[in-house]
């Protein structure tokens, strides 16, 4: 950001006001600017002193370029700059949008960096209740969002399939009562599916998604799976799922299976074979997501973790083999990129609640754990699962929607995830497009806040965008990434 | 019982035309888990005596830098503090169904 530069001597009446506020940062041997409206450009040193003392005028070349973008103070079409700014930050006038339901935190899965907090298939007191689970519908059905989506969780849903199934049915008729548009989200490991399931599950238009960590040894080795063959069990009713969809039935919608992916130490140097693997299965998209040390991923992140430079550099090769693909007519896509080039490039809010400002805390999800306990997302009720309730903000049997949504809790985190408050991304150049996250500042550094230069979050987003933006430069890649946004 | 040890510590001054105690303060709180600071008046400003013994040599620098940081944080809070306001203002209005408005006077 940078505001009253040094003037020159032959002022004119541009320069005399200098540039508006901007934000910058040198990236490949250019300076990348950025403005609160989303508008980016790419200067030279030559070019970027002089936008910052103030262009000369119309004659100027560079002025034609920066100042419909809104880098130049007297050019400013304000009407259009604040149509950009109101749609960049949609979520600021919507509200909570996703509902994540934690039927049980019963997994028959053991895997390496399992954040939900997985327990023995025997366990008590783990099991979402009915009467539980309609409470959790009827709170979420009190949401100012125009539309909400119900995302069945765990552990694993399905080991709670009455509940899921009930829930299910009573969020469909309660969609028809209210007339608020609902989409239905199972995420599931597809080890306890059935074809009796699938069916339900299918004619209720639930949207799947699951979890493939890569072919199988490594997929098998992150995700060990008490019953046997993890890998096997997840291609089958990946492709069941596909094949669904495929051959659309009448009277329904079926939607293409989605799966996830967790990069862990063992995923490092095998990003091929991982891509590979997605594009075999028909999958478009593939979200190469860096793991967090919250929850259990925090105990044995010295064996599973990576520093953000590696995960860089995975991603960075992971990114250029999907652009070769991409050159060679297979179509694939990578989901970060995706909702980061949203930001970018069309200046919409894509619903990636955890990089925007402020991030998606209540405001755009909250988390109900199995006996009804509220926070404002899932990586502040996995911390309760470790023993830290300081996310907490509610009970779905106990508080109302506005009491619940005007917790001290969640004016928390929206103050501390508010960039403008942030002393390093108040100035950084990825200020339009970033966000942070308070839990994990309360996890790895002690406070909401976070300390942004030695943050290891902060180190990895920066190094993601400067990835991006120098792809962008580029018009080969560009030219794709510019269609993976208008898909 | 056994005798109290003494540990090594190194001694900090942030000067009140700098710092403000408050984000010496506020930086004690968040090292609060990882280490005991100890403040005390120093000069037009507070002091600050950090461990420095056995694995512990760079917990002063650190230290420093948490306090420069809540420092930043406090100076920014005074210049954009207004429109963060409206901003979280704006979106927690927008979640919770509050106009925002308020009531007329019947």
């Amino acid at each position: 950001m940078i505001q009253n530069p040094q003037k020159p001597k032959n002022e004119s009446k541009a320069v005399k006001a200098g540039p508006p506020q901007f934000y910058w940062r040198k990236v490949g041997g250019q300076y990348l600017v950025t403005n609160d409206f989303g508008f980016h450009s790419w200067l030279t040193e030559t070019e970027f002193k002089r936008l910052s003392l103030g262009l000369s005028g119309k004659k100027d070349k560079l002025f034609e370029e920066l100042a419909p973008k809104g880098f130049v103070r007297n050019m400013l079409d304000f009407a259009d700059l604040a149509s950009k700014w109101r749609s960049k930050n949609s979520h600021l006038s919507a509200g909570p949008g996703l509902h994540i339901l934690v039927t049980t935190l019963r997994c028959n899965h053991k895997c390496v960096y399992c954040q939900a907090g997985a327990v023995k298939k025997a366990s008590s007191g783990t099991e979402m209740s009915w009467p539980t689970a309609r409470r959790c519908v009827d709170f979420a059905f009190q949401t100012t969002a125009p539309e909400l989506t119900l995302e069945f969780q765990g552990g694993e849903p399905l080991l709670n399939w009455e509940v899921v199934k009930k829930t299910a049915v009573y969020a469909r008729k309660k969609e028809e009562s209210t007339g608020k548009a609902l989409k239905l989200a199972l995420v599931s490991n597809f080890s306890l599916m059935t074809e009796e399931k699938a069916a339900f599950l299918l004619e209720n238009e639930v949207s799947l998604c699951t979890s493939l960590d890569g072919p199988a040894d490594l997929h098998n080795l992150n995700r060990n799976y008490l019953g046997g063959n993890s890998h096997a069990k997840t291609r089958k009713w990946l492709n069941y799922f596909t094949a669904k969809n495929k051959k659309q039935p009448a009277g329904y919608r079926v939607f293409k299976p989605s799966a996830l992916l967790t990069v862990t130490r063992a995923s490092l140097g095998r990003h091929k074979e991982i891509i590979d693997e997605y594009v075999g299965l028909g999958l478009e998209d593939i979200f190469v997501r860096a793991l967090s040390p919250i929850g259990y991923a925090k105990k044995s992140w010295d064996t599973i973790g990576y520093s953000p430079a590696e995960f860089i550099a995975f991603y960075a090769a992971s990114l250029d083999y999907i652009l070769q693909l991409n050159r060679k007519g297979v179509q694939v896509r990578e989901k970060t990129a995706v909702m980061l080039l949203e930001k970018i490039l069309a200046f919409s809010e894509p619903g990636y609640l955890d990089v925007r400002c402020p991030c998606g805390a209540a405001i755009g999800q909250v988390a109900y754990n199995c006996n009804g306990d509220i926070y404002p997302c899932d990586e502040g009720r996995m911390l309760a699962w470790e023993g830290d309730d300081l996310f907490k903000i509610g009970n779905v049997s106990k508080d109302s929607y506005k009491k619940v949504l005007s917790s001290p809790v969640v004016k928390s985190c929206l103050m501390t995830s508010e960039l403008h408050l942030q002393p390093e991304c108040s100035r950084c150049a990825y200020n339009p497009y970033c966000g942070v996250c308070p839990v994990y500042n309360y996890t790895v550094q002690g406070s909401l806040w976070g300390n942004m230069p030695s943050n290891e979050r902060c180190a990895l987003m920066k190094g993601l965008f400067d990835l991006l933006f120098l792809k962008l430069r580029n018009p080969k890649d560009r030219e794709i990434l510019q269609k993976w946004v208008k898909k | 019982m056994g005798k109290k040890v003494k540990q090594p510590s190194c001694r900090l001054n942030f000067s009140e035309k700098i710092y403000a105690p408050e984000a010496v303060r506020l930086a004690a709180y968040v090292f609060s888990d990882i280490a005991d600071i100890g403040l005390f008046p120093s000069g037009k400003g507070l002091g600050a005596e950090i461990p420095c013994g056995e694995g512990r040599a760079s917990l002063a620098g650190e230290f420093a830098n948490e306090v420069l940081n809540q420092q930043c944080r406090l100076d920014l809070a005074a210049k954009n503090g207004k429109i963060s306001s409206i901003i979280v203002t704006k979106a927690l209005l927008s979640a919770s169904g509050e106009t925002g408005k308020k009531r007329a006077k019947q």
